[in-house]
């Protein structure tokens, strides 16, 4: 498919898109018209906005259309711009999963027992660092490795150093600040 | 007049007088200008390192801000101070790494690789920095004087002259003139603004059903602005940054060597008197672009070094070097058009409320975030005998922005001289540092994953607008404007009884409606010609 074509099915897409949120989204999932009366007044509905937001979509659909027509479109991603999104994903993934795992892991193989869990000591050292340090680590060295294709020693040192700076930068000082995953456990 | 001088006044106590930081033999220091210092040295170290941006700093250094000052009216200056230190000193640090190794610090510093690299490989290193300083903060200065003045002329005269039906047509017309002018297309410039209006009216609805959540009860406080924003902004770039690199091979060198010879270095005789001209027709060039929400430096540094070079062409004698050679003139038409945006960019954002560039969102965010700030023409409304808060904030931010330059043109210098190891730290450790640093200041401000995941879903939008050729800015523009321009909307259209043609009643609205269509029709066919030709992709 030429630059041209893609460009053409992408603005279509984004008008099929728009006319099918308007129709199908929109009606469905607002609490109120575009325009509704209320107690003798007229007043702007919920639906109003997101309604000129799509309409503006449509016309955004329609003319990258033209202007691939006129001028033979602009670049779009490609199947390994999509390939490395999905790389992210995962890195993303397993770094959240790190985060959030690997303290409550830790105290269930380690921890001090008699029904204490990971709640009860996440504002203690080292429990409350433990997922935040895998998973940062874990997060950098693994974007580093991507961007050099190789995994490397070095590339685990820069993580582990970086997530011991922001601890020192976010946690230390300050005690209302929560590190990843201690606001949410 | 006494009023104004009152106020100006009292914006200089404020900053002066404000609360301590801490004290140093015997003195308490306040927490304004300290803080000031601190974010200049930060903003010029983040401007000298290629890969970071003075976005980005803002965007680690904001949550870290609240944290240690709290959501007081106290702490407006002092969270300002570090911002504007950090918009300020990586306009000058910019200039670091594009003349020592030929890599710009920051996109609008480019154009200063084409002199600035060439007269550094002739053994004038120390020259081509000092020209560079001395521009840059002569262009910021000017652009920030532009700023006083107009700025809050123009929030008086908003409020005069425009009722809520013009300030509907005056938001309209900011989000279609920055959808017309960024990008290479009005439809991709129009699709980022769309997408952003949408987003930000998930869940913000007045009725008691979230809209546009497909019930998903994550959804019902629609998505946080922080996460949204940086990672449109900020996450987008660092994934596009870290493909760059896995494409173009691992490493990369940074630097293209150091000078070639050693020749007398430092400003020469005559200097001053032949830059002072470009300096000056390159300060107008970057103030009025500046002024223009939406239309980024990069476009000021390349019409300043395009002028600049016309003149230079036109006089030029046998002795003088070209453009493109290391020419002292090519560094300061550069420098000063690029810098002269920083100031000019407030001018929308202080007057109208409307950010123009990505710098001016983090100052709105913070207000946003602490409260007792909220930027538009209401600030300027000169009251007495009782004092408006909002008022004295704005003119303490005017004097951390002259305490900024005069920073600046002191200790800037030397300082930006000495940065030149950070252009040697490797994109590649750096960027996924960055990113983390990110997400951790995210979730130390909304503590869930939720935040996170959100800023990593946004953080791959902005990735694809950028390999999509869409311009991010307009989405950040859209969605921080979305809640005003629905909120003056209801409000004008319940005040005329419900008229379905409110927004075409007046003359000044219908002029803003013709404006609108004439930024469509007539600025997007220019915005083509002035792309650059290649380099890094501006923080928008």
């Amino acid at each position: 498919m030429s630059l041209k074509q893609a460009n053409i099915v992408f603005g279509g897409l984004a008008l099929l898109a728009a006319i099918l949120a308007l129709l199908l989204w929109l009606p469905n999932d607002t609490g109120s018209a575009m325009i509704v009366h209320v107690r003798g007044r007229v007043k702007i509905g919920d639906a109003l906005a997101p309604a000129v937001a799509l309409a503006i979509l449509v016309a955004a659909g329609l003319l990258i259309m033209v202007e691939a027509l006129k001028q033979g479109g602009s670049a779009l991603p490609s199947g390994d711009n999509i390939r490395f999104c999905a790389v992210l994903f995962l890195l993303f993934s397993g770094a959240i999963v790190l985060m959030r795992w690997t303290g409550p892991l830790a105290v269930w193989l380690a921890g001090p027992g008699e029904g204490i869990g990971y709640r009860e000591l996440r504002d203690s050292v080292p429990w409350k660092y433990l997922g935040f340090m895998t998973g940062g680590t874990f997060l950098v060295a693994g974007l580093i490795s991507l961007a050099e294709w190789r995994i490397t020693w070095k590339a685990v040192m820069i993580g582990l150093a970086a997530t011991i700076l922001l601890i020192l930068l976010y946690d230390l000082p300050f005690d209302d600040l929560l590190l990843p995953p201690n606001g949410d456990v | 007049m006494s009023d104004v001088l009152h106020y100006i006044w009292l914006g200089i106590l404020a900053v002066f007088q404000g609360p301590a930081l801490f004290h140093l033999l015997g003195f308490a220091l306040p927490a304004a200008p300290v803080m000031l210092f601190f974010g200049l040295l930060t903003g010029i170290a983040v401007g000298a390192t290629p890969g970071l941006a003075g976005p980005m700093a803002m965007a680690i250094s904001l949550p870290i801000l609240i944290s240690v000052f709290g959501f007081t009216p106290d702490a407006l200056l002092p969270v300002f101070g570090f911002l504007i230190g950090i918009m300020k000193g990586a306009t000058v640090g910019g200039a670091v790494p594009a003349i020592l190794f030929n890599t710009p610090g920051t996109p609008d510093a480019l154009m200063t690789t084409l002199d600035g690299h060439p007269m550094a490989r002739a053994g004038q290193p120390r020259r081509a920095l000092r020209i560079a300083q001395i521009s840059s903060v002569a262009g910021d200065t000017f652009s920030d004087l532009v700023l006083f003045v107009c700025a809050p002329f123009l929030a008086i005269l908003v409020e005069r002259v425009l009722d809520l039906p013009e300030k509907t047509a005056l938001l309209v017309l900011s989000l279609s003139f920055v959808a017309a002018v960024m990008g290479k297309s009005l439809g991709r410039g129009l699709l980022s603004v769309s997408i952003g209006l949408l987003a930000a009216y998930v869940a913000t609805g007045q009725d008691f059903y979230p809209r546009l959540t497909m019930g998903l009860p994550g959804l019902e406080n629609g998505f946080p602005m922080v996460a949204a924003v940086l990672g449109v902004l900020i996450v987008g770039e660092i994934f596009c940054s870290i493909e760059d690199l896995l494409r173009a091979g691992t490493s990369r060198a940074t630097a293209d060597g150091g000078p070639e010879k050693r020749t007398s270095d430092g400003l020469q005789p005559g200097d001053l008197k032949r830059i002072t001209p470009y300096i000056a027709r390159s300060a107008i060039i970057g103030t009025v672009i500046g002024a223009m929400p939406g239309v980024g430096s990069t476009l000021a540094a390349m019409l300043g070094y395009t002028f600049g070079k016309r003149r230079h062409e036109a006089r030029r004698g046998p002795a003088d070097t070209p453009f493109g050679q290391g020419a002292p003139e090519g560094i300061a038409a550069t420098e000063a058009a690029n810098s002269a945006v920083s100031g000019a960019n407030l001018i929308p954002v202080l007057s109208l409320g409307i950010p123009g560039n990505a710098a001016a969102v983090f100052l709105i965010l913070a207000a946003d975030s602490i409260g007792g700030f909220n930027p538009g023409p209401a600030v300027f409304r000169f009251t007495a005998p009782e004092v408006n808060p909002e008022l004295v904030i704005a003119f303490g931010i005017f004097t951390l922005m002259s305490l900024g330059n005069i920073l600046n043109w002191t200790i800037g210098g030397a300082f930006m001289r000495s940065l030149g190891v950070l252009a040697r730290i490797p994109n590649r450790y750096l960027l996924p540092v960055v990113l983390l640093v990110t997400l951790t200041s995210i979730y130390v401000q909304e503590t869930s994953f939720f935040a996170l995941w959100v800023t990593f879903g946004f953080g791959i939008l902005g990735y694809l607008f950028r390999r999509a050729a869409v311009p991010v800015l307009p989405f950040v523009i859209a969605f921080i404007l979305a809640k005003p321009l629905e909120e003056t909307a209801r409000e004008a259209f319940a005040a005329t009884g419900g008229d379905p043609l409110f927004l075409f009643r007046s003359p000044v609205s219908l002029l803003l409606f013709g404006a609108t269509i004439g930024s469509i029709i007539f600025l997007h066919r220019t915005s083509d010609r002035h792309e650059p030709p290649s380099g890094p992709r501006e923080t928008r």
